[in-house]
C-alpha cells in the first residue's frame, strides 16, 4: 500500500516527530507494565522476596564499592609486592615468580629437563671447537641425537646472556643433567627425525626388524609344538622359523571357531547347544585336566600365539588351579588326541 | 485529523508486520536491564509493596506506581538510540 508523500518540512515534521515520540511512548509503556506483571507474578508465588535474608547477612556480605578492593572487599593484588626467599639458592623471588623459579632452581618441573637438555646440547657445541675429545665421545655415543646439533647451533643465539654461565660448569654434569643427557633427546629432534624415528618405532612392532626372534624366552619349541598340536589337533602346521619376518596380522588359525572355543574354559557363560549335549555325556570322563600337557609342564603354559588375545592366556593358566572342568568342549579336544 | 490517525495507524501496521515492533521492544528491554533500570524499578516495587502488604498488592497498584516513574527513569542514550531506530524505520518505510 502506498504511503502518501510525506514533506518533511514545518509542522509536518513536528507531526512525524510527535509519531515517534508516540511510538517511543508505547515501547516503554508496553516494558513498563511487562516489568509490572513480572513482578505481581513473582510476589503471588512467594518468590519476590527470596534474596533477602536476615539483617545480619545482608549486611556482611553487601556489595563493596570501592578502589583497590573486589566487591567482596578483599584486597585482590595483597601479595603481589611481597617476596619470598628461595631454599635452595637463597635468593629473594618476587611471589608470582616464586614457582616457575621453583622449578628450574629445584630441577624437578616439566620444562627444567629440556632447559637442562638444551643448555647441555649448546655447551656440547660450544665445546665441539675446542675438539674436547670426552665431550665428542659422549655425543657420538647418543646416536639419536642427531637433530640435537642443529637445535643447538639455533638455539645458542637465541638464549639468554645467563645461559653461557653454564659453559663453566660444562665438566660438572650434576646427577640430574646427566640422567637426561643419556637417551634419545625427544625435545631436539626436528620434524623429520621424529618422523623417521616414528615410523622405526612402529616398524618394531609390524615387523619385529630389531628383535632378533619373536618367541618369548620362556618356552623351548617342543612346548610350543605341543601346545599347538594340543589346540590345533594332530594336524597342526609346522612352527614358522624364527627369524621370518611374519606379520602377525595375517596369522593363519586353521579353524578359528573350534579354537576360540576350546580356549574358553571355565568362564565362559555362552555354551553353544551343540557342546553342552556331549558335556553331560562326558563330564566324568575327565580325570586330571590335561594328561598330557601338565606332566611335562612345570610353567604355566601361556600360547605364544601372537595373533590372540590375553585373555586366553590367562584362563589356560588358571586352568592348573582349578582341575574340576565344566567347560563342555574339552570332550572334543580329548576326542582328537585319541 | 483523519489523515493524521491514518498515518499512524499504517504505520503501526507496518511496525507489526515487518517484526519492528518485536526487535524495538526486545532492544528496549535490553537496554534497560543493561543500564540497571530494572533493577531500580524493582528496588521500587519492593517499597510498594511493603507498603501496601504483601497480600493485598494488586497489578492495578503497581501499575500506577511504577510506569510513571519508570518512564522518567530511563536513561537518555537509550531513549535517544530508539527514537534514532524509530526515525530511521520511519524514513526507510513511509516517506
Amino acid at each position: 500500500m502506498k504511503m502518501e508523500d510525506m514533506p518533511l518540512s514545518g509542522p509536518d515534521n513536528t507531526k512525524l516527530e510527535a509519531l515517534v515520540n508516540d511510538i517511543y511512548s508505547e515501547l516503554v509503556e508496553d516494558a513498563c507494565l511487562g516489568l509490572c506483571f513480572e513482578v505481581h507474578r513473582a510476589v503471588k508465588q512467594g518468590y519476590f522476596f527470596l534474596d533477602e535474608t536476615d539483617q545480619e547477612s545482608m549486611k556482611e556480605f553487601e556489595i563493596v564499592d570501592q578502589p583497590g578492593v573486589d566487591i567482596f572487599g578483599q584486597v585482590y593484588n595483597q601479595w603481589k609486592n611481597k617476596e619470598c626467599e628461595c631454599p635452595n639458592c637463597k635468593r629473594l623471588i618476587a611471589a608470582s615468580r616464586f614457582a616457575p623459579h621453583l622449578e628450574k632452581c629445584l630441577g624437578m618441573g616439566r620444562n627444567s629437563s629440556r632447559i637442562a637438555n638444551r643448555r647441555l646440547a649448546s655447551n656440547n657445541n660450544m665445546s665441539k671447537s675446542e675438539s674436547d675429545q670426552e665431550d665428542n665421545d659422549d655425543l657420538n655415543d647418543n646416536d639419536w641425537s642427531y637433530g640435537a646439533e642443529k637445535r643447538g647451533e639455533h638455539r645458542k643465539s637465541q638464549t639468554s646472556p645467563r645461559r653461557s654461565k653454564t659453559l663453566k660448569h660444562k665438566n660438572e654434569f650434576s646427577p640430574f643433567q646427566y640422567n637426561y643427557n643419556a637417551g634419545i633427546n625427544y625435545e631436539m629432534l626436528g620434524p623429520d627425525e621424529v618422523q623417521s624415528f616414528l615410523t622405526t618405532v612402529s616398524s618394531f612392532h609390524g615387523r619385529k626388524k630389531s628383535f632378533q626372534s619373536q618367541r618369548c624366552p620362556q618356552h623351548t619349541d617342543e612346548q610350543r609344538m605341543a601346545v599347538r598340536v594340543f589346540l590345533l589337533g594332530p594336524s597342526a602346521p609346522v612352527l614358522p622359523e624364527a627369524d621370518s619376518v611374519a606379520v602377525p596380522e595375517s596369522f593363519d588359525i586353521p579353524d578359528g571357531q573350534a579354537l576360540m572355543s576350546r580356549l574358553q574354559w571355565e568362564d565362559s557363560p555362552e555354551i553353544s547347544p551343540s557342546d553342552s549335549a556331549s558335556s553331560k555325556a562326558s563330564e566324568e570322563k575327565s580325570g586330571s585336566p590335561f594328561p598330557i600337557k601338565r606332566r611335562t609342564d612345570k610353567e604355566p603354559v601361556s600360547v605364544s600365539l601372537t595373533g590372540t588375545n590375553h585373555s586366553d592366556s590367562r584362563s589356560l593358566s588358571t586352568k592348573k588351579k582349578k582341575p574340576k572342568l565344566t567347560a563342555p568342549s574339552i570332550s572334543s579336544i580329548y576326542d582328537d588326541l585319541n | 485529523m483523519n489523515k493524521e490517525s491514518r498515518l499512524k495507524a499504517t504505520i503501526n501496521q507496518r511496525l507489526t508486520e515487518l517484526g519492528e515492533r518485536e526487535r524495538l521492544k526486545e532492544l528496549l528491554r535490553a537496554k534497560l536491564t543493561e543500564c540497571g533500570w530494572k533493577d531500580q524499578m524493582k528496588a521500587h516495587c519492593k517499597e510498594v509493596i511493603r507498603e501496601k502488604g504483601l497480600e493485598h498488592v494488586t497489578v492495578e497498584d503497581l501499575v500506577v506506581e511504577i510506569t510513571p516513574k519508570g518512564r522518567a527513569l530511563v536513561p537518555d542514550s537509550v531513549k535517544k538510540e530508539l527514537l534514532q531506530r524509530i526515525r530511521a524505520f520511519l524514513a526507510q518505510h513511509a516517506a
